[in-house]
């Protein structure tokens, strides 16, 4: 859930995490250019110039907060993600969707910078900003010229050291997040359908609950939970920082002492011990909605990123899904012509999520028959697996969606960050070429095997008759 | 509400990015070298070399939009889709796997008044790539049965359009403002027309626009650029002029819009009302183009703009609201944008009439004329940050009729300006009378609201067309 209602950010971030239903993006491993590096060597092709291997600088300040910096002078400007280790997974019932309206409220006011300021004095500088949260995380994201970034950083660690939660704000926020969820309720039928499907897959884990949280929850929090929501995870130790582009480390180093060390750590919040407990029997549910032709999803419990699966699923998602040469789109959309879309989604996650499938019916087409050639495809892979050429296929198109990352300053700090978070080192990212190399076909044929059971999936239909 | 500032960017200016902030980094900034030369067959061609990555972007553009559709609404977007469902020596099939396997992407798509082509591709797969380019603009077939099952997808896809007023309110839009006009085609089509093609009709139409002499190709990305240019003449040199020239339809004057109206389109299981407030905007070679837009981020552009200020952070009405100008060769409209709940809607509308009135009544002091200005520049690099980006802003030139001492100037234009300028800008181009309103939402709810707005159309979005 971005703090804007963004077309945008995503222009050119395609976002390898999780954020809602809308956001479907396919599952990229950014790499950076030391991976390209690795990549190029294992497919054989010329080595360009300029790789280095030390691009990525880390430090951690006595505060615990953790830096890592991309210098890249292609452009006069950089980029500021913060990451916070919070999402809806760190909710309750009372609080559900407090993790995004707190990302609204963190642009609403503090010490120095007073309400409106942030923004105010962001835009006078030349800098734009925008937020969004997911289920595990909340990330801020500053673009700026660099001339701005000492501007940037006192920005920042007001209102990470001080921030004031307005009465007046939260009412007025409130608004405009119910203004959100409706907009999305009114031009996503996949919203709707996911939420219900998420909610049918868990049952006792907080994914439960969608990232915008419930109306009520939305209407009723109080300004008490929002300051405790706060002292407990907007800690300089629960915050990561990775800023791209035309700066040097040494500056970044300068600044970061300056402005944001003196903030004191937290105490480490409450890990969430809520497991899902296995699925034992398939679950269905059924939305209604005022639609041409049925949306249907089918989930399956899958696990979390640092499992071993983890290559497997992903390129088990893109032989069904990417391109008009992938199983489900050449036999569903084009050959049997029983949909008209058809996508596969597998992100990052901290604890164990959803490999979900989206499909909707051509017309006249019932969800049932659709449904069932979903089945088909995937049981041939279970029982035949994939060719070789595919594999090698999925791992030319990888190569590209790298290419593409790392040609913006913003996907670079978004993959370094999804890293480090998600995989639990940045350093993760170039032992990625490697991973992949090392799945096989048989790998792949195992984990649909391991993971599409009957027992372990949820289906979702959303149609406009309900009653037949 | 960066949507907005972004989106135009993105929409209409995209042409200054990189360099317009580079020139305010650096006054000798000058726009990455390129080579533009034209093939005897008339087709202009743009080599840019860029080597970050090892990869080559192209971006083509054809004279083919839909204001070439005449009845058939929705034959230029067919018809360009419908380029790659077979070619001479290739099979839809064939390109298929061949650029699936190599991660290359092949986009052909029409707007208004163009087609268009985008490609990407790692530089090692460039003569795998460039024969399918060439034959896929030069060569289509339209073969029947790939066309028959596109159609069918098209008509869902129409269908499941209205199910989303965010994606076809500026469909209603242009048609309310520019009305019989050819600006005034919806690029999507509609069913009932769509519903009557053949694959001839994709012929007829293709052979009757997709011409050389009115298009260019754009190329950037890791290549020596004489061996390109080799490549490139070599390949397109065939490309033949149709034996008609292309009927110059635009120049007819657009509608003039004398009173307010305002379009009610009823959509029964409205939650919100999506609505646009505004009337014409201006030419994409408008020389005040850049202070307009300026002005705008003031006004709608940005986060902190009045409209989103108004509208959203003081009164929670919204998730946000911005205003854009959307500019064509010929003519051009200006919208404000928002969405509010049902029961919100006529504070909304009156909450905007008078944000747009205070721009009119107070103008644009210094202060905040300083910040939209640093904004401006601030957020261009990233626009131009990719070889795809390049080659797009490179047929936008080509389209639009300018070069890079447009761009070169870019930095000097924000910069001239000044109050009185913004004042002028206002004046001139942010409407005050006659204003036109466009309504998407539960008819039944909003109706009384729309009748003190001016003279009500209503329609239904199940309707056919726009």
């Amino acid at each position: 859930m971005p703090k804007d209602p963004v077309y945008f950010t995503v222009v050119k971030i395609r976002t390898n995490i999780k954020t809602t239903i809308l956001h479907l993006k396919t599952n990229y491993i950014l790499l950076m250019k030391k991976i390209l590096y690795l990549l190029y060597v294992c497919i054989c092709m010329p080595v360009m110039a300029q790789i280095q291997s030390d691009d990525v600088q880390s430090f951690t300040l006595q505060n615990g907060m953790k830096f890592l910096v991309m210098e890249d002078s292609s452009i006069p400007n950089a980029n500021m993600y913060i990451f916070y280790k919070v999402g809806s997974r760190n909710e309750h019932p009372g609080i559900t969707g407090l993790s995004h309206f707190f990302e609204h409220m963190m642009f609403n006011g503090s010490e120095k910078y007073g309400p409106k300021e942030f923004d105010r004095v962001m835009e006078f500088n030349g800098g734009a900003n925008n937020a969004y949260t997911t289920q595990n995380v909340t990330v801020y994201t500053n673009w700026f010229p660099v001339s701005a970034m000492e501007k940037i950083f006192d920005l920042e660690s007001d209102r990470i050291g001080h921030l004031t939660i307005d009465s007046a704000m939260v009412e007025s926020e409130r608004g405009v997040v119910l203004s959100e969820r409706s907009t999305g309720l009114e031009n996503s039928p996949w919203r709707m359908l996911g939420e219900a499907v998420n909610a049918t897959a868990f049952q006792e884990h907080p994914y439960h609950w969608s990232v915008i949280g419930y109306e009520s929850d939305i209407k009723n929090w109080t300004k008490q939970d929002l300051e405790t929501y706060f002292q407990t995870y907007y800690a300089p130790n629960n915050a990561l920082v990775v800023i791209s582009g035309d700066v040097k480390t040494s500056e970044v180093k300068r600044l970061a002492k300056k402005y944001m060390e003196p903030i004191p750590s937290s105490k480490e919040p409450k890990t969430v011990h809520l497991i899902e407990p296995e699925q034992t029997g398939e679950r269905r549910i059924t939305v209604q909605r005022e639609v041409a032709s049925p949306y249907m999803m089918i989930a399956y419990h899958t696990p979390d990123t640092r499992h071993d699966d983890y290559y497997a699923l992903d390129i088990l998602s893109s032989v069904l899904s990417s391109g008009n040469t992938s199983r489900l789109y050449s036999a569903l959309v084009d050959q049997k012509q029983l949909a008209t879309s058809v996508f596969t989604s597998f992100g990052e996650s901290f604890d164990p999520n959803l490999f979900e499938i989206y499909a909707v019916s051509a017309k006249g087409i019932e969800e049932d028959v659709l449904e069932k050639a979903i089945y088909e495809e995937l049981e041939k892979i279970k029982a035949e697996g994939i060719t070789e050429r595919e594999l090698q296929k999925i791992k030319n198109q990888k190569l590209m969606e790298f290419y593409n990352q790392i040609e913006t300053i913003n996907g670079k700090s978004n993959n370094i960050g999804t890293y480090e978070l998600f995989f639990g080192d940045y350093k993760k990212m170039f032992d990625a070429p490697a991973e992949y190399e090392k799945v096989s076909m048989a790998d792949v044929s195992r984990v649909a095997k391991e993971y599409f059971k009957k027992s372990n999936r949820t289906v979702g239909i959303l149609k406009a008759n309900v009653e037949d | 509400m960066k949507i907005t500032a972004k989106y135009i960017l993105l929409v209409c200016v995209a042409l200054f990015g990189t360099f317009a902030l580079a020139l305010a980094q650096d006054a000798n900034f000058k726009v990455p070298e390129y080579e533009k030369f034209t093939l005897p067959n008339g087709l202009t061609v743009y080599l840019m070399a860029q080597r970050e990555v090892p990869t080559i972007s192209v971006s083509a553009v054809v004279p083919a939009g839909a204001i070439y559709d005449g009845e058939k609404s929705g034959l230029a977007a067919l018809t360009a889709s419908g380029l790659q469902y077979g070619t001479l020596s290739y099979a839809k099939t064939q390109i298929e796997e061949e650029l699936d396997f190599i991660g290359a992407t092949l986009n052909t798509y029409a707007s208004k008044e163009s087609a268009g082509l985008s490609a990407k591709f790692a530089n090692k797969d460039q003569d795998i790539v460039f024969p399918i380019i060439k034959e896929v603009l030069t060569a289509p077939i339209f073969d029947e049965e790939e066309f028959a099952k596109e159609q069918k997808r098209v008509l869902s896809g129409l269908e499941r359009a209205k199910e989303s007023p965010r994606s076809v309110i500026n469909s209603y839009w242009d048609k309310f403002i520019f009305g019989d006009h050819v600006y005034g085609n919806a690029v999507s089509g509609s069913p009932s027309t769509v519903t009557t093609f053949t694959a001839d009709d994709l012929r007829s139409f293709y052979k009757a626009n997709y011409s050389p002499s009115g298009s260019a190709i754009a190329i950037v990305g890791d290549f020596d650029a004489a061996k390109m240019k080799n490549k490139i003449s070599e390949l397109f040199i065939a490309w033949e002029k149709p034996a008609a020239d292309q009927h110059n339809i635009v120049s007819e004057a657009v509608p003039t819009l004398d009173h307010s109206r305002v379009l009610l389109v009823n959509k029964e299981d409205a939650r919100e009302t999506t609505f646009l407030i505004g009337g014409l905007g201006v030419r994409r070679d408008n020389p005040d183009y850049v202070a307009i837009q300026v002005v705008n981020t003031v006004f709608g552009g940005r986060f902190t703009s009045w409209l989103n200020d108004e509208l959203r952070v003081n009164s929670g009405l919204t998730y946000g609201a911005n205003s854009r100008f959307s500019p064509l060769k010929n003519a051009g409209t200006f919208a404000i944008s928002t969405f509010t709940a049902n029961s919100t809607t006529g504070a909304a509308i009156d909450l905007a009439l008078s944000v747009l009135n205070k721009l009119h009544q107070t103008g644009i002091d210094e202060e905040t004329l300083t910040s939209a200005k640093n904004y401006v520049k601030g957020q261009f690099p990233p626009n131009y940050e990719t070889s795809g980006q390049l080659a797009g802003l490179l047929t936008q030139m080509f389209w639009y009729d300018f070069d890079e001492s447009y761009i070169n100037n870019f930095q000097s234009n924000v910069e001239g300006m000044t109050t009185e300028k913004a004042a002028d800008i206002v004046e001139k181009y942010f409407p005050k009378d006659n204003i036109q309103f466009l309504l998407i939402g539960k008819a039944e709810e909003i109706r009384p609201i729309a009748s003190k707005l001016g003279n009500v159309i209503e329609k239904d979005i199940k309707a056919d067309g726009f």
